[in-house]
């Protein structure tokens, strides 16, 4: 019989709150955390086709573990330790009773420390003087500077890991913890996933790609609108969750409050394209699939799904159909919301976003709307989206997560019983 | 209303280089996707050259338009156009009937 692995604290840094009780309490309300981008220095803003993101406001006075320079973490770092210590509170979890050796650390970050990686770029072309460039740079834009710096603040010295996989990185990041503690690494992981890239070269990349939403540059609150007809690319955001993740044995033995269990994971490739989606779905579904068979779980069995649901025509329109393929006539009755149509997409934190939102739901009954969802599309029409907050006793939720590089991610949770 | 003798031999050009043949097997009513093969990423490297060549931005709303290979042409001819701003164009019959392209996830 596999270790039984249940969520014990979360943390949270967003675009529509800093804390869980902020975030919740907006995500329940429906409130956008999109608004219009502020000019990146003396950049042209109207270069860029898209002009809204997800911003982190309220961030500059948080306080930081004393161990922590803040100075030498970059934006996302400092994100996924805010998250993390608020995790760590809310568990109870006491380090200084803990074998330290058992407690590990994951991070999930898709583009990790571009704030000061584009900095220092910039300067380095401009003043043609490699001799300034930043003592701190390379410890900095290293992918793994979050997870270390995380296991320093609070001490954990067991495995200390950084999953990159784009959008999913963090979906993968409570995958891999999960993987950990069942196969006795550790007892307890504090997984967390973080980026910061509303940054002027990042940005620009995006846009470039053609995947962000341009058409809501004068009304950003309406521009992440998933499953809806009018979609038309995803609106970038930035943060970070965290969430402590131990074995039930663990976590009964030092009496601990249990969100959620986390009950199962799959993680494949489509072996496909770098940023394509399979159109027919077969490899999102079979993805689902194989989570849910990994905890044991039939489809019959699922009551909410919180969707990868990007914003983007064909990305939703896939998932849906998968949604469809594998859950037949049930899919209509299962509940089906979007996190990113309140905080963007978060890329490296999106995973770890929807397992919050997931856990919560589970724990209340509570499913956020999905914001500006008001013309049901054809390709994508579920029952169970709804633009209002909807209320049933929740018992399995299925997480979805999709990245660049052809690759997927799902995970069941289950209501603790 | 056929584009300049200007443009388009560019435009030719870079889709032949961009596709690593011999421009003469190129033609105008080529269609990007079914006939050249390039699929939404390969079209949007391919417009990023030529938004680079002509010194224009193409909106996302725009690709839709941009079927054949004459499309392409048509496109940045009226573009360039000093007094004619987005002239409504008769779609090419296989943009009438086109499927869209296929589109990223992320």
């Amino acid at each position: 019989m596999k270790t039984r692995v249940v969520v014990t604290g979360l943390g949270v840094v967003s675009p529509i709150g800093i804390g869980v009780p902020a975030f919740w309490k907006a995500a329940l309300e429906g409130r956008s955390g999109i608004t219009a981008i502020q000019p990146f220095g003396d950049l042209p803003l109207d270069a860029y086709r898209c002009r809204v993101a997800g911003r982190v406001t309220g961030f500059e006075s948080m306080r930081f573990p004393e161990s922590v320079n803040p100075d030498r973490v970059d934006r996302y770092a400092q994100f996924a330790l805010v998250a993390t210590q608020e995790a760590l509170a809310d568990s109870g979890l006491r380090m200084d009773r803990e074998p330290p050796h058992r407690v590990g650390v994951i991070v999930g970050a898709g583009m990790g420390g571009m704030v000061m990686g584009e900095r220092e770029i910039t300067q380095l072309y401009q003043s043609l003087k490699p001799n300034r460039v930043h003592p701190n740079f390379i410890p900095t834009i290293t992918l793994n500077s979050a997870s270390g710096i995380v296991a320093m603040a609070c001490g954990a010295k067991g495995p200390n890991l950084t999953i990159s996989t784009a959008c999913s990185s963090s979906a993968h990041a409570l995958g891999q913890a999960l993987t950990c503690i069942r196969s006795g690494q550790a007892d307890v992981v504090i997984t967390a996933g973080a980026d910061a890239s509303i940054t002027p070269l990042v940005f620009a990349g995006f846009c470039s790609l053609r995947v962000l939403s341009t058409g809501f540059n004068e009304e950003p609150e309406r521009a992440s609108r998933p499953f809806d007809l009018a979609r038309d690319g995803f609106v970038m955001g930035e943060g970070a969750g965290a969430l402590i993740l131990e074995s039930l044995a663990h976590a009964k033995k030092r009496k601990a409050r249990i969100y959620a269990e986390v009950a199962g994971y799959a993680a494949t490739s489509e072996a496909y394209h770098m940023v394509i989606p399979r159109e027919d779905g077969t490899d999102v579904a079979a993805t689902m699939k194989l989570a849910l068979d990994d905890a044991a779980v039939t489809p019959a069995q699922v009551d909410y799904i919180n969707a990868h649901a990007t914003s983007t025509p064909i990305g939703d329109a896939v998932e849906a159909k998968a949604i469809r393929r594998l859950f037949k006539t049930r899919a209509d009755r299962i509940l089906v919301n979007a996190s990113k149509s309140l905080i963007g997409h978060t890329l490296g934190a999106a995973g770890v976003m929807g397992a919050i939102a997931s856990s919560l739901a589970l724990e209340t009954g509570q499913v956020h709307p999905t914001a500006n969802y008001e013309t049901p599309d054809p390709a994508c029409a579920l029952a169970g989206i709804s633009r209002d907050a909807q209320e049933r006793p929740l018992k399995v939720a299925l997480l979805n997560a999709f990245g660049f590089g052809s690759n997927n991610a799902a995970l069941v949770l289950k209501r603790f019983a | 209303m056929g584009a300049s003798s200007a443009i388009a031999p560019r435009i030719y050009q870079a889709l032949a280089d961009y596709l690593k043949r011999d421009v003469q097997t190129i033609k105008p009513d080529q269609a990007l996707r079914e006939d050249l093969g390039l699929d939404s990423m390969a079209t949007i490297e391919l417009l990023f050259r030529i938004e680079e060549a002509f010194d224009i931005q193409i909106p996302d709303s725009d690709l839709q338009k941009l079927v054949t290979v004459a499309d392409v042409t048509a496109y940045v001819d009226g573009r360039l156009a000093p007094a004619s701003p987005a002239t409504p164009r008769k779609p090419s019959p296989k943009q009438a009937a086109a499927k869209p392209a296929k589109k990223k996830k992320s």
